[in-house]
């Protein structure tokens, strides 16, 4: 009450002042000492006097000489983030009052914590009688309350101030405070938020404990951080975790991370169930897909219908479009970082789905309790079953095939409290046949071993190796012409990575380290009297290694810097042929010159790179905020297609002889705002992209089982550009996001003749050019535990080639077509809906059920998945639109959990 | 019985997943096909004359690949030594020399083109090139199924090989012009007429040599001749799908062999009698070379959902004075033919007797009566 009396005192009478007071300069013998001693010298060198509690000011210590600066320079930077203030009277007082908003403001949050269920703590940090001079220093881990599991990414915010961080890789974050009472608030995706009521007058541990949400299984939902947490997320970075996927429509009601990614601003796909995505105009080669840190090379199930990751299997997933750390690197636009569940150390759960085409079972639980755990998934399909015992004259299914599944296993052992061991197993394979005589497979298989150790309360480290295999073939049953197509890349990774926490530095530092071997082609027959040859493409050998060190620190108490340097190596061994080209002669098997032989281990080319990463936040306000990002990235593995749509036989290409390694410089610079406490949120981001040695394809080039593919491939300059906006509703009844991108990619390849340009060697739109992107997604709460979603998406046709004409040549026609990507496929658009019934909400059920009734395509849109062209009777090619669900698609389907 | 009733329900909504999927045939806005012109000419060291043609490139909407021709073009054919020859309409869009340039190797060659409506065109010079000897034809017999609808048919077929030269030094390629000739024999003066309810009756066609006199009633009158039958036998041709060029058929110590230029499906009609087989080796300029290989691209990857998209084709003609759309080629080459023929013994199976037509021989496509000299 005194408080409040003297501060009303103060303010009804003294603002306004004259600030002469303030003016005077500090000599640096400040440092070291406690603000009431300050005041008292301040007071008897110069004419000033000040009023304060010496209650209030004892434990406040200069903690850094101020010399050269003003006393009100001095005091405003002591008070920032206390309750603490001053006012000047006439020229020569200076009056320190306490705000007693403060306090309100802080019983304010902890009231609506408590309302809104959330869950509020009181805590203690040291003596306040033993109170550290100057600020103090709190360390922490969060982690998930049921799995022990750290929780990177977690947002750490003191409640009234701009002052806020991220926890690591490790879950540990870091925070400096003034001395006294804060309120913080931990937040997690998918966790319930905790506040923490916090007294703290000297450095100290709070630990967290986040609880999943109960209110729905264990799915992913993806969360544009840039929309969520605006203001304090890294520019173009977005958490994906666990949770309201399952609520959204998806295709046959299946949760699919990479369809989900999809709805971000930026992101697109090619066409309808196409595999991988483009971002910000990249090509889908251009995205590196990591699964518990090991790259994944196709991760599709029928030819993009599905995502090859099980959800219920995921823990979280991190996707960086721009201001990239340097953790990462090997290609050009995007990372999708995904990491699996570990199983639950206290007791045995189990989760899954069964849905119209798929089930999926996911169990988990100790083998020895709180030591090690273990968490097996499979999903599988029974369409094939389904197919082949349909019986109907109309179509011939008797042959077809469309199988898949895939299933991960991991296994955890708490090796003691600082070290933890796990062995990840990762398997995907599809088979894929529906009419005539050739089958698709393809697979995916990763073992990898992973080991987190804690050198220090400062240092930790994580330790990945294993192998990763990727292989298809296309098999040709017919007898005559029985074959088998097949190609493979085998990965054999190393990883050590550090964190270092020391004071306000984050420090990440690393080697990678990736051994390839490609298995380019094989084509051979499979029965006695096949016609067809055996033809096979030498294998290719190379090693990509990177160092990398990046540092973030809050620069200043509103700046937050994150710089980082990634140096990539890749070389190319033998043993190899290469034909060398005559000189001024277009690469051609006519020119070929001379055949230069390797040997085994011998290297055939070796390129360096040099990456710098940069991202800034400067918090402008506690609820704004600017961010600028700039990264180059190298890429060394090309995928090498020709075709419309992407098909699971296109083929990888190292960098090599002839094949320079791609390189993208890119800057992006956004604005994002939050309002009416987080309420909405709005962002915009601008970026603009450069890549070079970007590859594409010469006219009519033939790609498969080509022995000399440089004379078929050329490289050349990428530009992109765009602006990213969105609009979200983040609390509330109804909540939901809309975002729109403008967006701009175009390549340039100019070679020294017409055969080695694309359209003269002007500039074209890139495949994946689609300027106008629109996303509307939105969830309705009908009644508690019953949700309408949905989702609207639009995007511009993408660019293609097309015949225009039909040229009468030699008793024959030949298609007259148009320069590369100079015409459009139709637009893209489809409005999908969804009802969630949940179960009940109780946390100690024994099982959850949640049905979802969807309808994918909901008027029925034929959108375009690739357009081909047939020719007709009297030879002329006419186009032809392939769309592969032009019809409303409902489904139904049913998660568990127990 | 409900559960069987679900099963056939689930089984329901995936064939119509299945079916969700569709093609429909799309169109684009694109330029007026019938304003682009298209110029197909060659020059050889073979005796002329040599032929050039000017027609429309033809709409996609276009049901037939016949030419639609541009007449009353002037066209001059020039050589590098400064003589010219102008080229006279023949046909319509069909112009030939007549005979004042003989093509050479070692020159270049290349053709001036004025439309009626002052357009003018002009060919990049085309080097006529040596080509290398072709020294063997010949075909094997190779046993084929394709599939159909519902079951497997046979699809045999002659494979066509040929060994040549290859000429020293680099920047040479050659092209195989592959031409089959069959002979078709119909029977125009027995056609008739079926029009319901009315029974069938006589209708020879006149190019028959035969016409419907008064016979018996209830007979349909009787035939009698009045000429020779202009229409009853004829040799068609079949031509290559797509060039066949050096780059896919390697040559090794400047020699080919083995190398297969087409394939001809064995059929009763084709080998009623007999079939003539005659290949061409050609020699080419790089320019012509690439122009080839993008129409045999283009072919090998028609029809396929995952087709690569073929690339534009320009040639070597350009517009002088104005904007006009020209595509074509005027090339110039030197050809060394073989031909051999493939007899009905051949088969290794006896051949049912081909089919029974009494439509006039010279409406099969690509058909002439007139007899080929090699026949």
């Amino acid at each position: 009450m005194k408080k409040c009396l003297l501060f009303i005192f103060f303010i009804a009478f003294f603002s306004g002042g004259a600030q002469d007071a303030l003016e005077y300069k500090l000599d640096g013998s400040e440092n070291g000492k406690s603000l009431s001693t300050v005041l008292f010298e301040l007071e008897k060198k110069y004419p000033i006097h000040f009023y304060f509690l010496s209650e209030w000011t004892d434990p406040i210590f200069f903690d850094r000489s101020f010399e050269g600066q003003t006393i009100g320079e001095a005091l405003t930077e002591l008070f920032r983030g206390s309750d603490l203030s001053f006012v000047t009277m006439y020229s020569h007082a200076v009056v320190l009052v306490k705000d007693p908003l403060q306090e309100l403001s802080r019983n304010r949050i902890i009231k609506e914590a408590i309302r809104e269920q959330k869950k509020v703590e009181r805590r203690v940090v040291g003596d306040a009688r033993k109170q550290k001079k100057g600020q103090v220093r709190i360390l922490g881990r969060i982690v998930d309350a049921e799995t022990k599991d750290a929780l990177p990414q977690a947002n750490v915010k003191v409640s009234g101030s701009q002052l806020g961080t991220n926890t690591n890789e490790e879950g540990k974050y870091a925070i400096s405070l003034s001395p006294g009472k804060h309120i913080l608030s931990f937040t997690f995706v998918d966790s319930k938020e905790e506040i923490i009521d916090l007294e703290v007058y000297e450095d100290g541990e709070v630990n967290i404990e986040l609880e999943k949400l109960p209110t729905l299984l264990d799915e992913i939902i993806i969360q544009d951080l840039s929309t969520k947490e605006i203001t304090t997320s890294r520019i173009g970075q977005m958490q994906i975790t666990i949770r309201d996927l399952k609520r959204a429509p998806a295709l046959l009601g299946e949760p699919d991370v990479i369809k989900q990614i999809q709805t971000l601003p930026g992101v697109t796909t090619v066409g309808e169930a196409a595999a991988g995505f483009n971002v910000r105009g990249g090509s889908v080669d251009q995205n590196l897909v990591l699964y518990d840190g090991m790259p994944v090379f196709n991760s599709s199930h029928v030819f993009g219908f599905l995502s090859s990751f099980n959800s219920e299997a995921i823990r979280d997933v991190s996707f960086y479009r721009g201001g990239i750390p340097a953790e990462f690197g090997g290609r050009v636009s995007s990372i999708l970082d995904i990491r699996s569940k570990d199983g639950d150390f206290e007791k045995w759960r189990g989760s899954g789905g069964i849905g119209m085409i798929t089930s999926n079972l996911m169990i988990n639980g100790p083998i020895v309790k709180k030591k090690t755990s273990i968490a097996a998934s499979f999903r599988s399909t029974y369409s094939n079953w389904l197919i082949h015992s349909i019986n109907t004259n109309y179509v011939n299914l008797g042959k077809s095939n469309v199988f898949f599944y895939d299933g991960t296993f991991k296994a955890t052992h708490l090796l003691s409290e600082k070290t933890k061991l796990s062995l990840t197993g990762y398997s995907s394979r599809d088979a894929f046949r529906l009419f005539g005589d050739s089958t698709y497979q393809w697979e995916n298989l990763q073992i990898s071993s992973r080991l987190d150790h804690q050198f220090s309360s400062k240092l930790n480290g994580e330790f990945i190796g294993g192998i990763s295999r990727y292989g298809y073939s296309l098999k040709n049953d017919q007898e005559l012409t029985a074959s088998e197509l097949s190609f493979q890349i085998t990965s054999y990774v190393a990883k050590a990575g550090f964190y270092l926490q020391n004071g306000i530095h984050k420090t990440n530092f690393g080697w990678q380290g990736i051994y390839y071997q490609f298995d380019p082609g094989a084509f051979k027959p499979t029965s006695a009297i096949s016609g067809a040859k055996n033809v096979s493409i030498d294998h290719q050998y190379s090693f990509e290694s990177a160092f990398y060190v990046s540092d973030e620190w809050a620069f200043k108490k509103d700046i937050f810097v994150e710089a980082g340097l990634r140096l990539p190596m890749f070389a190319s061994f033998g043993s190899a042929s290469i034909n060398i080209y005559k000189d001024g002669q277009p690469r051609d098997i006519t020119t070929i010159a001379e055949v230069k032989n390797f040997n085994s281990g011998q290297p055939i080319k070796t390129y360096f790179g040099f990456e710098p990463r940069f991202s800034v936040r400067w918090t402008n306000t506690p609820t704004s905020s600017f961010k600028l990002g700039y990264n180059r990235m190298y890429q060394f593995l090309h995928l090498v297609t020709n075709t419309t749509a992407v098909t699971p036989v296109d083929i990888w290409q190292p960098s090599g002889y002839y094949f320079k390694p791609q390189y993208a410089d890119q800057i992006s610079v956004g604005y994002f705002r939050d309002f009416k406490e987080k309420k909405y949120g709005v962002s915009i981001e601008t970026y603009y992209k450069m890549i070079e040695n970007i590859i594409d394809f010469k006219d009519g080039a033939q790609l498969i089982l080509n022995k000399h593919l440089e004379t078929d491939l050329l490289q050349g300059k990428g530009e992109s550009y765009g602006v990213e906006t969105s609009i979200s509703k983040n609390i509330g009844r109804l909540t939901g996001i809309f975002s729109y991108t403008y967006s701009r990619t175009f390549r340039t390849i100019n070679g020294p003749t017409s055969s080695e340009s694309v359209n003269g060697g002007k500039q074209y739109p890139a495949s994946s050019d689609q300027p106008h992107i629109l996303n509307l997604s939105w969830k309705y709460n009908l009644a508690r535990k019953i949700f309408f979603t949905g989702n609207f998406t639009f995007h511009s046709g993408r660019p293609v080639t097309i015949p225009l004409s039909a040229l009468p040549i030699e008793n024959n026609t030949a298609a007259y077509f148009s320069e590369r990507n100079q015409y459009r496929i139709p637009d893209y658009h489809r409005l999908d809906v969804a009802l969630v019934f949940e179960g009940n909400h109780k946390r100690k059920k024994k099982w959850e059920g949640t049905w979802v009734l969807s309808v994918y395509n909901v008027y029925g849109r034929n959108n375009p998945y690739t357009i081909f062209f047939k020719n007709t009777l009297s030879g002329v090619p006419s186009p032809y639109q392939l769309s592969i669900i032009g019809t409303p698609l409902p489904s139904i389907s049913y998660n568990f959990k127990f | 019985m409900r559960h069987l009733v679900l099963n056939s329900k689930i089984k329901w909504i995936l064939i119509y997943l299945l079916l969700a999927a569709c093609v429909v045939k799309v169109d684009f806005d694109v330029p007026l096909a019938q304003s682009q012109i298209v110029i197909e000419g060659i020059i050889s060291d073979e005796p002329g004359p040599y032929t050039v043609y000017v027609s429309k490139a033809l709409s996609l909407s276009s049901d037939s690949s016949y030419r639609d021709p541009i007449e009353k073009v002037k066209i001059t054919l020039m050589d590098d030594l400064g003589n010219s020859e102008n080229l006279i309409e023949v046909n319509p869009g069909v112009y030939k020399t007549g005979g004042v340039i003989q093509g050479l190797v070692g020159h270049s060659y290349h053709i001036i083109l004025e439309t009626l409506d002052g357009k003018k065109f002009e060919s990049e010079p085309d080097m006529l090139k040596v080509v290398g000897a072709l020294t063997d034809i010949r075909f094997t017999y190779e046993a084929r199924r394709s599939k159909t609808a519902f079951t497997e048919t046979a699809a045999d077929v002659f494979n066509i090989y040929i060994d040549g030269d290859s000429p020293a030094g680099d920047d040479n390629y050659t092209r195989w012009r592959f031409k089959g000739t069959y002979k078709i024999v119909t029977f125009p003066d027995l056609n008739y007429t079926v029009t319901p309810p009315y029974a069938p009756y006589k209708n020879p066609y006149p190019c028959s040599g035969v016409r419907i006199g008064e016979g018996p009633i209830g007979s349909g009158g009787i035939l009698i001749r009045f000429g020779e039958c202009t229409c009853c036998t004829c040799w068609a041709n079949q031509f290559e799908e797509m060039p066949q060029l050096s780059d896919v058929q390697l040559a090794s110590n400047n020699q080919f062999k083995n190398i297969k230029v087409a394939e001809v499906r064995i059929t009763s009609n084709f080998f009623a009698e007999k079939y003539l087989v005659e290949v061409e080796q050609m020699s080419l300029s790089r320019m012509a070379f690439d122009y080839f290989k993008l129409i045999r691209k283009q072919k090998e990857g028609a029809s396929s959902i995952f087709q690569p998209p073929a690339g534009k084709i320009a040639g070597n003609i350009k517009a002088l004075n104005s904007n006009v759309s020209v595509v074509g080629l005027f090339w110039a080459t030197s050809i060394k033919s073989k031909y051999t023929f493939i007899n009905r013994s051949n088969v290794p199976y006896p051949l049912t007797p081909p089919e029974y037509s009494t439509k006039p021989c010279n409406s099969f496509k690509y058909s002439s009566n007139v007899k080929p000299i090699l026949w």
